[in-house]
């Protein structure tokens, strides 16, 4: 086991509320031009979760499972800055008051995955309290390589291998070469994820990347974003989809950046016998279909 | 020369202000990351940059992403939004109040999500006068123009002056477009996913041997460049064989992901530009702006 610091973490609540898609104008211009309406972030998505699909629905930026965030803008950007894939979630407020969920992602919501029956009872308003705990988290023998917002059980279920000569290794469902990495390239890396590129649909058939799932773990080749996210050749960012494909040019599914190193200290292989997902390793989810 | 559909399009005055840079405040921390963690406090993006020009390198300044000459912006979003998707690169601009009431410069690039500003070229002698708040009209004159015969190019801030001067010519069914250098799709960063109407796309300069495997090492603001695999049209993102065609806007930044920005001003999603490389395809020479460096 790679020993880190997990029990140096502080333990702390942050909280949001389920939060009702809103719209402007209906329309949105799609990768070829024409006007779509765009659906998926924000509400309660009962269909789409962790381990499912990450492409071929009738949506845009679909974020899985129940969507939240705070009103107020200092405890909404505590809730994105603190909270971790893996947080346990617990409904404190509405019919399913007491129920528990699990992060699966932050993105333009924090994203929480609960049982069908649970989401079944929630509404928009719905308060969720998330046990933070994650930020800080670092390997004690490998100072070049950076965690992201993951929390200790799920940074323990990737099975991480060391191999040696300051190195890491650790199985990935795929690789993302540099190019195909877009939009959230402008913001700050401890701030949601940078999308994949998929207008290109060939590229994608050709390099394997059209049977992607949300909750994947890939390696992202050439890519550092230990700060802000850039092109650093034999760097390696990997990262996890938290919400699905998009209309729109320059996005596709979302990768957050969970481990990364600017040098070259993470080796990754693609395990296609046991993929390396979110649902399959908090068994959450549709883990069935992984 | 190619023709286009210049003698349908509306001249319309838009109009910003000279604006003054902006860093926020307690508690105390304004400083950038630098791509190795470093926080940096630097001067970023504009106002008023009295010593850096049209023609100057984009690299070794102690600043990050600066906007050559001035930066202006509408204080009401609409309008700041006008300002943004209608001016054109190589648009007259005309100093409206202040000192330097009556003198003219020249738009040469816009800057991106968090500035939101269109960058205007004016002679030394102009900038030393100018003052915070002083209105600057465009003249707003290029949106809806086309290429007659390729349907399938898009012109984004460009005028038709612009345009006229760039020595494009057609060849086997394809535009011919001189540029600098050649951005390979790995090295576009901040932009990707935004929109291409205003704004700018970033040349990443973190990797130090892929801009001078590029010969992206001796930028210059002003440049012409080509951004190879990148489809433009509606937004900035990967597409095999796609072509884009900007102007360098900004210096390089000391941030991942960053460098210096590029004015998207053409693409072809379906590869009907055929960039050509020729040395020194600078704006301020196309067009003969005075007061550029040589």
């Amino acid at each position: 086991m790679v020993r880190t610091n997990k029990d140096r973490l502080i333990e702390m609540a942050v909280g949001g509320e389920v939060w009702p898609p809103r719209i402007t104008s209906p329309y949105r211009p799609n990768a070829q031009g024409e006007a779509v309406v765009f659906m998926g972030t924000a509400g309660i998505i009962l269909n789409a979760r962790v381990g499912d699909r990450a492409y071929g629905w009738a949506a845009d930026h679909v974020e899985p499972g129940v969507s939240i965030r705070n009103a107020q803008d200092g405890p909404e950007h505590a809730l994105h800055y603190l909270a971790c894939i893996g947080n346990e979630a617990i409904v404190t407020s509405g019919e399913a008051k007491g129920a528990h969920g699990v992060v699966t992602g932050e993105h333009a919501h924090i994203m929480v995955d609960f049982e069908p029956e649970v989401m079944e009872q929630m509404a928009p308003g719905d308060q969720i309290l998330i046990r933070a705990l994650g930020i800080g988290l670092e390997f004690l023998d490998y100072p070049d390589i950076y965690i992201r917002k993951i929390s200790p059980e799920l940074l323990e279920a990737m099975r991480i291998e060391e191999i040696g000569n300051g190195k890491i290794r650790i199985p990935v469902a795929a690789e993302i070469p540099p190019y195909l990495m877009g939009s959230g390239s402008e913001l700050g890396a401890d701030y949601v994820d940078q999308d994949m590129m998929t207008n290109d649909r060939a590229t994608l058939a050709e390099l394997g990347l059209d049977n992607l799932r949300i909750g994947d773990i890939l390696a992202v080749k050439d890519h550092d974003h230990t700060f802000n996210r850039g092109y650093r050749e034999g760097a390696v960012t990997i990262g996890l989809i938290n919400h699905a494909d998009s209309y729109m040019t320059g996005h596709g599914p979302g990768i957050m950046d969970i481990i990364c190193c600017a040098s070259d200290k993470i080796e990754y292989y693609v395990d296609t016998e046991n993929r390396p997902n979110l649902a399959n390793y908090l068994g959450i989810g549709n883990s069935k279909h992984t | 020369m190619v023709a286009t559909n210049q003698d349908q399009l509306i001249t319309m005055s838009v109009m910003g202000v000279v604006i003054s840079p902006s860093y926020p405040g307690i508690p105390a921390v304004p400083h950038q990351i630098d791509r190795d963690g470093k926080p940096r406090l630097l001067p970023h993006l504009g106002g008023i940059v009295y010593n850096v020009a049209l023609g100057d390198s984009v690299y070794g300044w102690a600043g990050d992403n600066i906007e050559p000459g001035v930066a202006i912006k509408a204080s009401d979003a609409g309008a700041n939004q006008a300002l943004n998707v209608f001016a054109c690169v190589g648009n007259i601009a005309v100093i409206m109040s202040g000192n330097a009431k009556g003198a003219k410069g020249i738009v040469t690039g816009k800057s991106g999500r968090f500035a939101e500003h269109v960058i205007l070229h004016f002679e030394s002698s102009v900038l030393e006068q100018l003052a915070f708040g002083d209105k600057i009209v465009v003249r707003a004159y290029g949106v809806g123009m086309s290429v007659t015969g390729f349907p399938g190019i898009h012109l984004k801030s460009m005028s038709p002056d612009t345009f006229e001067a760039m020595r494009i010519e057609e060849n086997s069914g394809k535009l011919t477009v001189p540029v600098s250098a050649i951005v390979p799709p790995e090295l576009m960063g901040a932009g990707a996913g935004l929109t291409s109407e205003s704004g700018a796309i970033c040349i990443q300069s973190m990797d130090e041997n892929a801009l001078k495997r590029n010969g992206l090492d001796t930028l210059r603001l002003g440049d012409i460049v080509a951004l190879q695999d990148v489809d433009s049209a509606w937004g900035h993102g990967y597409k095999k064989g796609s072509v884009g065609i900007g102007v360098v806007s900004s210096t390089d930044s000391i941030k991942a992901g960053y460098g210096p920005g590029v004015t998207l001003m053409m693409t072809a999603p379906g590869g009907e530009i055929d960039p050509m490389v020729v040395e020194g395809t600078n704006l301020a020479s196309l067009l003969g702006i005075a007061g550029a460096r040589d």
